[in-house]
């Protein structure tokens, strides 16, 4: 009886262990791609890297050319304890010297060089959904940026979610990299929206309701959110929510390039910085964006 | 045309008609909420010009940014130690502790101004890159010294 049981036990350990393994791209899936440092650079302002890899000056978000030095550092506030932001900069103690391929499993498949997990507070999850190709074109661009030392403290989580390997079962349920609207209806607009939106842009991250082990609810898909950060609430951002539910795809189109809204108010709070990335895409881009918006299902 | 100039004529004389309301007397807190109030009269007249949903008007463009000059003129008069609450203010503690950030912001938005006026632009295309930053000037000061309404 006695070895049933220890047998069983080791055969659950097993099954959890082999549950959590992180899984990782093929080297052959690498698309054929000559990554593109320019075409890069319009990557990184979709993807908001910035907005969370660029150091902190004195405390403060960073602007103007500070955003482009992604020393990490900075402390993300979270029910499940503190994220710290690390070093992505091409030095040693940041990304220097990945390669491609292990650069798309950090960006898509949540696995560090070491093979190890990486928590979703790094949004993958939506990367996943990104095309590979402009993936690769943001290495090749960040790979220009200036060299910073310095290495990020550890995160300080509280238990289970303290245990990394802990992930790979949370993958197994949340980690897809397939769209979360299912069609474009054949339209090349809506497409490249969903690329943007669904996947580099990570709008659902902070847009969509988490459920009890903090994945997002795709049948509340952009209906809005309690703040991660703690107070107040992000805006339902359907076509059918109060927020943006009357403004025109040309009215989201314009505020993402200049931060005013149809009433002529400033964008505010945690958005700021994210109309400030989109703000360096191409007017094709944001309409892209605006389009796909439009489409999505109306949550009220 | 000219049609659409006199539509807009009540628009403006209501900006200006608010702009000058606010009178001594007014507590700093009442006469900067009427200023703002002006200032985002005009920015419904120009924004949508540079939106490109109204036909650019020369005539209103700088209109507006007279209107806006002015403002700038007072507006750092209107936030003195004590005015920090009340009267549902949405100004930020920050602008008390960090006031030559404060004042820093409200040059640069200013200064654009003036740019733009010197420019005095003929076309929407002269307009954008002249009027943008003004706009942009809008939101870097809100950004940080400006509190978030529910």
């Amino acid at each position: 009886m006695r070895r049933i049981v220890v047998a069983l036990l080791l055969l659950a350990l097993m099954a959890a262990w082999w549950l959590t393994a992180p899984s990782r791209f093929a080297p052959s899936k690498l698309p054929d791609h000559a990554a593109d440092a320019v075409a890069g650079e319009r990557v990184f302002w979709a993807g908001g890297c910035a907005s969370c890899h660029a150091t902190p000056v004195d405390g403060k978000r960073a602007k103007g050319a500070a955003k482009l030095l992604l020393g990490g550092g900075m402390e993300l506030e979270s029910p499940y304890g503190v994220f710290r932001v690390p070093n992505i900069s091409p030095h040693a103690d940041g990304i220097g010297g990945w390669s491609m391929l292990e650069f798309v499993n950090a960006m898509q498949h949540g696995v560090s060089p070491a093979g190890k997990h990486y928590y979703p507070s790094f949004p993958y999850t939506s990367y996943a959904k990104a095309a590979t190709r402009d993936v690769m074109d943001l290495k090749a661009y960040l790979d220009t940026l200036p060299e910073i030392a310095g290495r990020s403290e550890d995160h300080s989580l509280s238990f289970p979610w303290s245990i990394r390997r802990g992930i790979g079962a949370w993958k197994r349920l949340y980690l897809d990299a397939a769209p979360v609207k299912a069609s474009t209806a054949g339209d090349p607009l809506v497409e490249r929206g969903r690329e943007l939106a669904e996947g580099l842009g990570h709008c659902g991250e902070c847009h969509t309701s988490r459920g009890r082990f903090g994945g997002l609810l795709e049948d509340r898909w952009l209906g809005g959110a309690a703040s991660p950060e703690g107070k107040g609430r992000i805006p339902n951002i359907t076509p059918g929510g109060e927020n943006i539910g009357s403004w025109t795809a040309s009215d989201i189109a314009y505020y993402l390039e200049s931060g005013f809204t149809p009433e002529f108010d400033t964008v505010g709070g945690t958005m700021v910085a994210v109309q400030e990335n989109m703000a360096h895409l191409t007017s094709a881009d944001r309409e892209a964006i605006a389009a796909y918006l439009k489409s999505v299902p109306e949550i009220d | 045309m000219i049609n659409k100039n006199l539509l807009r004529l009540p628009i403006l004389a209501a900006a200006l008609a608010l702009a000058s309301t606010a009178v001594a007397g007014d507590s700093p807190q009442k006469e900067r909420h009427e200023l703002m109030e002006g200032v985002l009269k005009g920015a419904k007249v120009v924004g949508p010009m540079l939106k490109g949903e109204a036909e650019y008007d020369n005539a209103a463009a700088m209109e507006s940014l007279k209107i806006w000059q002015s403002a700038a003129a007072r507006f750092g008069d209107l936030f003195p130690e004590g005015s920090d609450t009340g009267e549902d203010t949405e100004a930020a503690p920050a602008i008390w502790e960090d006031r030559a950030g404060f004042d820093a912001a409200l040059v640069a938005w200013s200064e654009a101004i003036d740019a733009a006026i010197a420019a005095n632009p003929a076309t929407l295309d002269d307009a954008k890159p002249v009027i943008g930053p003004v706009f942009g000037k809008c939101k870097d000061c809100h950004d940080g010294y400006r509190i978030e309404k529910e």
